[in-house]
């Protein structure tokens, strides 16, 4: 167990290693002149000439390896780095400089953490409140009507785009109806605004997406369980005469959930790395929120750092289901 | 040994294999002319929700190819007009009485109204955002499966050191996120084309390289799977007795027995790739210059439009809606139709 957690270990450093020199050379060799925005907005768009400045302080002349090495530099110890005339200060862990505030993109990205956070928890919550109750109860009833119907509106819900299912909510709920309650969305810290401005201005996002996050997970409870309940020892448990409640759930259930829970670690992984459409349509400013309004300013750096933390987010969360896979299914570890 | 051979001893009928059919009955005729894929066809044709969602995107393809005909049918353009004379800039920007909905009645010169703010006409938009959206999806989906077919068929034939490197590959795009990627992408190809003349192409461009670029791996271990299964059948294992060459045995031995993964991964991949477009499009990094279905949704989106003026939003999101719904749930039929066993 523990060869296998270090061998998944370092694999994970090289694989966050890689993707970050591919990122970074992205970011390099991608855009024809990435200091060009920084020059538009200092000189207030007459660039012209001074753009070399701007590349050469910027490090934009250096060979890519002397630069990317200067990023890891700043990452574990911290940098200076200079604009034009001007230095700024940047602390480990330097992920680089924003070019519109001017501030070092850790310091931001560290306050919107929080807001994305809490979306994610929220969310992923209510898709196990929703998915796992509703997929065991299709999968006892398997066959009949309500089965039917729940399986087919389930397909209908899935098959319209989230973004407009939750652009939808949102229009209707606050602005038609102007229900009070919902009317306020965004994040609220909840330690400087109270826990009940959180709660209601996250609310709102959180069923949309665990709405519609759960039908996904109601049909992978209920494969799983049909499954589950037409083994040998479920038969040898209801001959046993346990009652049934203990036949679902403590026998089938538990040998249900394993690919569930799989599945469900990648998802939380892929809504920590950021959750835009949600953000975007409910106003709450966190990480997807930043990075798209950082993508409508040409702000370079804060879109390679968002890009960054979600790549290193996803990739800690692979490792950590393959870690709880591996414990929850011994022959995991073995192949 | 059949009841045929067996010799008058054996009890013929108890045999499991079925009665010799004389094969000029009309009953063998009806049997022998018909293909697997007209069998699908006919099972298709009597699924009624397949009937009625293909009807849906027929409809959607006939406007999409003739949208400039339409347009001109209807009096309609894509023209900017001059905003006050259409919109009414104390009230809003909303639409004026006589330009129909939602303050005055409907009007033939703009069926479907006219934006607010703008004044353009919401039909020609409407009808050249369906070509742009149908456009891009079934480009990017067409390239996809090429490259995942290919993929898919050297992996799962070759096998040994290709099919690992081949399925890293195909594990590794799996655990990107389609929207982080995109999201990324977008401001360095902005960086780099913006000043291009003829940016609305390549931004439509690159929208197609990249939703193709992480749309094929879906295609490639489905594809890899079946030939998996495939290569150790009798006929591709003749073919290599007889020293086919290798790409021979790829294309003329399995690719036709590889029709029905592929038919299904294309018409499952085409509604994803059109919700994807749309969805790219309100956020601000799809298309920009305004035709598209997104960027329409996005416009209206404003809790002051909306409130005043709901169909304006209804109209591209019943497009987006509708489009997506109706080849979601054919792709769904096509699928029961040619493999009947992963029927629910």
């Amino acid at each position: 167990m523990f060869a296998y957690v270090v061998k998944r270990l370092i694999s994970g450093v090289l694989v966050v290693a890689l993707v970050s020199m591919a990122i970074f050379l992205l970011f390099w060799y991608g855009p024809s002149s990435p200091a060009q925005t920084v020059c538009d907005r200092e000189t207030s768009n007459r660039c012209g000439d001074r753009i070399e400045i701007y590349e050469r302080t910027l490090g934009y002349d250096n060979p890519v390896y002397e630069e990317y090495g200067k990023f890891v530099q700043g990452v574990f110890v911290g940098r200076t780095i200079t604009v034009a005339s001007n230095e700024y200060e940047c602390t480990a862990p330097c992920l680089g400089l924003s070019f519109v505030t001017k501030q070092p993109v850790k310091e931001a990205l560290v306050d919107r953490i929080p807001a994305t956070f809490s979306v994610a928890i929220g969310g992923a919550f209510l898709y196990l409140l929703f998915g796992i109750p509703i997929g065991v109860a299709a999968a006892r009833r398997r066959g009949t009507l309500a089965d039917k119907a729940l399986v087919s509106s389930f397909l209908f819900i899935s098959s319209i785009p989230y973004y407009l299912f939750a652009l939808l909510t949102w229009l209707y709920l606050t602005i038609t109806f102007e229900i009070p309650f919902f009317s306020n969305t965004g994040y609220f810290s909840p330690i400087t605004e109270g826990p009940w401005a959180w709660f209601s201005g996250l609310f709102l996002a959180w069923v949309a997406l665990g709405i519609f996050g759960c039908t996904q997970y109601t049909r992978f409870t209920r494969g799983a369980m049909v499954e589950a309940l037409s083994e040998d020892y479920i038969r040898t448990a209801k001959s046993k005469g346990l009652p049934t409640r203990t036949i679902v759930y403590k026998h089938g259930l538990r040998a249900a959930l394993v690919p569930v829970v799989t599945i469900f670690g990648i998802d939380f992984g892929t809504l920590l790395a950021g959750t835009i459409f949600t953000e975007r349509i409910f106003e709450i400013q966190g990480i997807g929120w930043w990075s798209l309004q950082a993508v409508q300013n040409r702000d370079l750096p804060v879109v390679m750092a968002t890009a960054l933390f979600s790549a290193v987010v996803l990739i800690i969360s692979n490792l950590l289901v393959d870690i709880v896979y591996s414990v929850l299914d011994p022959r995991v570890r073995l192949s | 040994m059949s009841a045929d051979t067996a010799g008058p001893e054996t009890l013929g009928s108890l045999s499991n294999e079925p009665a010799p059919q004389d094969p000029n009955s009309e009953q063998a005729k009806e049997i022998a002319g018909k293909s697997p894929l007209r069998i699908a066809l006919g099972r298709l044709a009597r699924d009624k929700v397949a009937v009625v969602c293909a009807l849906v995107v027929l409809f959607f393809i006939i406007c999409a190819v003739f949208a400039g005909t339409i347009s001109n049918l209807f009096g309609v353009s894509l023209d900017t007009p001059l905003a006050s004379e259409r919109v009414d800039g104390l009230n809003n920007n909303l639409p004026k009485p006589e330009m129909g909905p939602p303050n005055g009645p409907f009007t033939w010169d703009h069926p479907m109204g006219v934006a607010p703010r703008t004044g353009q006409d919401n039909m020609a938009y409407w009808l050249y955002g369906c070509r742009v959206s149908l456009t891009i999806a079934t480009t990017a989906a067409i390239i996809a499966s090429i490259v995942g077919v290919v993929v898919g068929l050297l992996s799962g034939f070759l096998g040994g050191k290709v099919d690992k490197v081949l399925s890293f590959f195909i594990d590794m795009f799996l655990t990107i996120p389609f929207l982080l990627a995109a999201l990324t992408l977008a401001p360095i190809l902005n960086e780099r084309f913006n000043t291009a003349d003829n940016y609305a192409t390549i931004q439509k461009f690159s929208l197609v390289v990249v939703l193709s670029v992480f749309g094929w791996m879906g295609t490639a271990r489905l594809i890899r799977g079946e030939v998996l299964s495939l290569r150790e059948r009798e006929f591709v294992q003749a073919a290599r007795v007889m020293g086919m060459p290798t790409s021979r045995i790829l294309f003329k031995e399995l690719l036709p027995n590889l029709a029905a993964p592929i038919i299904i991964s294309v018409s499952l991949m085409l509604p994803a790739f059109v919700a994807l477009e749309a969805g790219l499009a309100f956020l601000g990094i799809g298309v920009t210059d305004g035709v598209s279905w997104g960027q329409m949704i996005l416009d209206a989106a404003t809790p002051v439009y909306f409130r005043d003026y709901p169909q304006y939003l209804w109209q591209p999101m019943i497009g987006v809606v509708a489009l997506v719904l109706s080849l979601n749930l054919l792709g769904d039929a096509i699928r029961d139709a040619l493999d009947p066993k992963t029927r629910r």
